[in-house]
């Protein structure tokens, strides 16, 4: 299926995101399936932005390396980028400021002139390019509009009004003077399903809704902070308590305190808050409270990359918290598989009451990608709130906090309950919670949490999932957002006659060794793609499965993997 | 109606003399007092000798980490804040190692009852020096004596939005039971700054100390000043240590700020299920 790669670019502070999520919105409308993504320093003034947007009649998983219309809101987003250009490629730009070579077909649209005429200020080029390169793809007009309107609905009618009248210049200015160049691919396709435009990070906050959590905790750690600022947007609606804590340390600290207290908590960070945060991993372990922990990674080590994109916390994730208790690592590899594993994610916790970690990195938090609203509505169908064993109040006996069982899973009594009381505990204890240091009780309670990991393999593990033909020759393995650029790949090699297939890790700690050897049991080329310099998928099949996938294809630039460097490397190594 | 029995737990592990023992038995006393019974309230514990508590009252108990009991405390009245929520913890936990929480914890003004068993010296780790001692204290972690200033409580709790500021004396029990139960009575944050001599590890800051640096604020002290609160305070800085409730207003606390909450508790609310409000916005 066609893909066709819409991409803007100027300085940071003019508008760039705004204008890329309404083309983005506008291409869903019309009937398509979008991959977006941005690129940009960690400034607020300055520094170069882009944002680049493909669609499709078919799904689109990954961006690609040809643009196909280019917005040049300054010169350096032409010189940056005019390698991405072939001979077809629409490049809009204005004359007065960009001197454009070769590369491309030309759409000089003015927009200072176009501004200055409409008595404008200078960050409205961004509204006014969009509306030529929505004329230049065919767009329509209606559709244009629409998406303005709602865009700006909170800002009132004399905001709306001037975004539009700004747009429907660039819009007719295309039309007029460019007829001939104009191309079809944005002229609309009937499509069954409602789509929703949104990011990994949206996801979260949308299945923490769906999965009834109520307090929500956080510091704002880029590129998790949308989710904080999502759900205390909504939060009026939802009845959610979402608090922005002191400091990392607080924000675990308050979730377990009030998941200790019954409600479904959560919170979410990037791994410098996380490396704060592992203490309370810990507590949550021992005293076996229900958490749900979401990491947005980004390049470190430290302060790092802070708006690029990579997965080098994995590992640090699996052996966060000091002393032995299970955990639970999921991690989504797109949209879709991200609200499904946050809404079980919480479920998971309130089972096997410990922490549950949903990890995602830059590319997947920050990326729009279509997603079918009947797929939404399935899922939220398909969920019910499981919130594992528990009492109202017991037969006469005591209850005890942490009674033994074969499963290691005692039940929750809420706390309040009349005529009880106990103590969770952040020393080792003893059934009823008191604290102890005897042996034997020692003993009993370490097995007993890890009973737990036991009954989550027998129980809730999930196999990794294949795409393609896992007879092929050729298989990759991937976890995270990687898979997009895979399957893109795929879908490339397909098209050139090479048939190769995916194994991709959703449910990452602990592993089902029994479940995954009979994926690697043939002598084939294995190849693992991972945005990170030590491969540590590898290493965890390694360590907890004994696998060994000798070849590994990683990247750590803080940049994710284009497919077509994916089929050049399958190609010719 | 409960008693002080209902209340106690397991023979508590404090050193002869210690006056945790008189605090211990003022925070039972006060909840008698109260009306309360173990399974109305919550107590979270910090690390240290104040922080074993935990096995010595009964009640909703949660023992947290050290320094970090605060912010559990404050997740626990959010999950269900018409339960009254108590903080047994020391000078370490509290202005040490939580310091940040502490300060955060008064300018939200979060409901809770925070009692801080003030020794100026680490006991359960065999006594250095906390960071309440005395300029010049002498430990086995500060050698030649702690260069340092000591912490102010009063004065930080008061600074940072604190609404209920006091001060106690392990070794006067009635007027420490009173504080305490005028402390959970408000609605806010609540700080109880315990004097609280360390037999085994502090020699300086003991019984008859105290006796001698302490006074009980007069009958007619005006609680809601707030400039002469901050003079109590100060009084710090020439050994004087004033006993009683040094400041008292009315101020939202952070639950009753959250329209959230205006009615039930959140763990008993109806579970939203309006996802298509919030969908909409995607589309």
């Amino acid at each position: 299926m066609e893909k066709t790669l819409w991409k803007i670019g100027g300085e940071a502070g003019y508008g760039i995101m705004t204008t890329g999520l309404a083309f983005s919105k506008i291409a869903s409308r019309s009937g398509y399936r979008l991959f977006d993504c941005t690129q940009y320093p960690s400034l607020i003034r300055g520094g170069h932005n882009t944002y680049e947007v493909v669609f499709s009649e078919g799904e689109v998983s990954s961006t690609k390396k040809k643009v196909d219309c280019l917005i040049c809101l300054n010169k350096e987003t032409y010189d940056l980028h005019k390698t991405r250009l072939h001979k077809e490629s629409l490049v809009i730009f204005d004359p007065d400021d960009v001197n454009a070579g070769d590369e491309g077909k030309k759409i000089p649209v003015p927009f200072k002139k176009i501004i200055n005429e409409l008595a404008g200020q200078a960050i409205m080029a961004n509204t006014v390019a969009l509306g030529a390169s929505v004329a230049a793809l065919g767009g329509q007009e209606g559709v244009l509009m629409k998406v303005l309107e709602d865009q700006f609905l909170d800002k009132g009618k004399t905001v709306i009004e001037l975004n539009q009248k700004f747009a429907k210049a660039g819009y007719d200015y295309v039309v007029k003077n460019y007829r001939s160049s104009v191309k079809h691919s944005l002229q609309g396709v009937t499509s069954k399903d409602e789509q929703l435009v949104i990011t990994g990070n949206e996801s979260f906050s949308l299945g923490s809704v769906m999965a009834d959590c109520r307090v929500f905790v956080a510091y704002p750690m880029t590129p998790a902070s949308s989710v904080l600022t999502v759900l205390a947007g909504w939060q009026n609606k939802t009845g959610m308590v979402v608090r922005h804590a002191e400091d990392e340390i607080s924000v675990i600290n308050t979730a377990i305190g009030a998941s200790f207290a019954g409600a479904r908590s959560a919170v979410a960070t990037s791994g410098g808050g996380f490396a704060l945060m592992t203490e309370g991993i810990s507590l949550s372990g021992i005293t076996e409270t229900p958490l749900v922990v979401f990491i947005a990674q980004r390049p470190g080590p430290a302060t790092g990359m802070p708006t690029w994109t990579e997965q080098g916390d994995l590992l640090f994730t699996v052996h966060s918290g000091h002393g032995e208790f299970p955990k639970i690592v999921l991690s989504a590899g797109d949209v879709e598989e991200m609200l499904d594993l946050t809404l079980q994610a919480y479920n998971l916790a309130d089972i096997y009451q410990t922490p549950v970690f949903v990890l995602s990195d830059m590319l997947l938090s920050e990326s729009h990608r279509t997603l079918s609203k009947t797929t939404v509505d399935r899922l939220v169908k398909e969920y019910s709130v499981n919130r594992g064993k528990s009492l109202a109040k017991t037969n006469g006996e005591r209850y005890l906090r942490y009674r033994l069982a074969d499963d290691g899973i005692s039940a929750r009594l809420p706390v309040g309950t009349k005529g009880f009381y106990y103590q969770a505990n952040s020393y080792e204890h003893l059934e009823d919670g008191h604290t102890t240091e005897e042996s034997s009780t020692r003993k009993q309670q370490v097995d007993k949490r890890q009973k737990k990991a036991e009954a989550y393999i027998k129980n809730d593990f999930r196999p990794p999932r294949i795409y393609g033909d896992i007879d092929s020759e050729t298989v990759f393995v991937t976890w995270g957002s990687v898979k997009g650029s895979v399957l893109a790949a795929m879908e490339a090699l397909a098209s050139f006659g090479k048939k190769t297939a995916l194994i991709h890790f959703t449910h990452l700690y602990p592993l089902d060794e029994n479940r995954i050897k009979p994926f690697f049991s043939k002598e084939k080329r294995y190849i693992l793609v991972e945005n990170n310099s030590q491969g540590q998928l590898g290493k965890l099949l390694r360590q907890e499965t004994g696998i060994e996938i000798r070849e590994k294809l990683l990247k750590y630039d803080g940049r994710f993997f284009w497919p077509e460097e994916i089929v050049d490397y399958v190609n010719n190594k | 109606m409960s008693t002080i029995n209902d209340f106690s737990g397991y023979q508590p592990t404090w050193c002869p003399g210690c006056g945790n023992w008189a605090i211990g038995v003022a925070v039972k006393t006060a909840l008698v007092q109260l009306g309360f019974d173990p399974s109305s309230v919550t107590a979270v514990f910090g690390i240290g000798c104040s922080g074993n508590a935990n096995d010595f009252l009964n009640c909703y108990g949660f023992h947290a980490l050290h320094g970090r009991a605060i912010p559990a405390a404050i997740g626990i009245k959010i999950a269900n804040h018409k339960m009254p929520v108590l903080v047994l913890s020391g000078d370490g936990d509290s202005y040490g190692e939580g310091g940040n929480h502490f300060l955060h914890a008064c300018r939200g003004n979060h409901d809770l009852t925070v009692i801080i068993h003030d020794n100026c010296v680490y006991g359960l780790t065999t006594g250095q020096a906390a960071p309440t001692a005395k300029k010049g204290y002498v430990s086995k972690s500060t050698p030649n004596g702690i260069i340092e200033n000591p912490v102010n409580p009063l004065a930080l709790a008061l600074t940072q939005g604190a609404t209920f500021v006091s001060q106690a004396f392990a070794g006067d029990t009635p007027q420490l039971i009173d504080i305490i139960k005028k402390a959970v009575r408000h609605k806010g944050f609540s700080l109880v700054n315990v004097l609280q001599p360390c037999i085994s590890f502090n020699k300086i800051n003991t019984y008859g100390y105290y006796k001698e640096h302490t006074y009980k604020l007069d009958n007619d002290y005006k609680r809601d000043d707030y400039r002469q609160a901050l003079e109590k305070a100060s009084e710090l800085n020439e050994e004087k240590f004033p006993l009683g409730v040094i400041y008292e207003v009315d101020r939202p606390d952070f639950t009753g700020e959250l329209p959230q909450l205006d009615g039930e508790v959140l763990t008993e609310k109806k579970r939203f299920t309006g996802f298509d409000l919030l969908i909409k916005e995607f589309i």
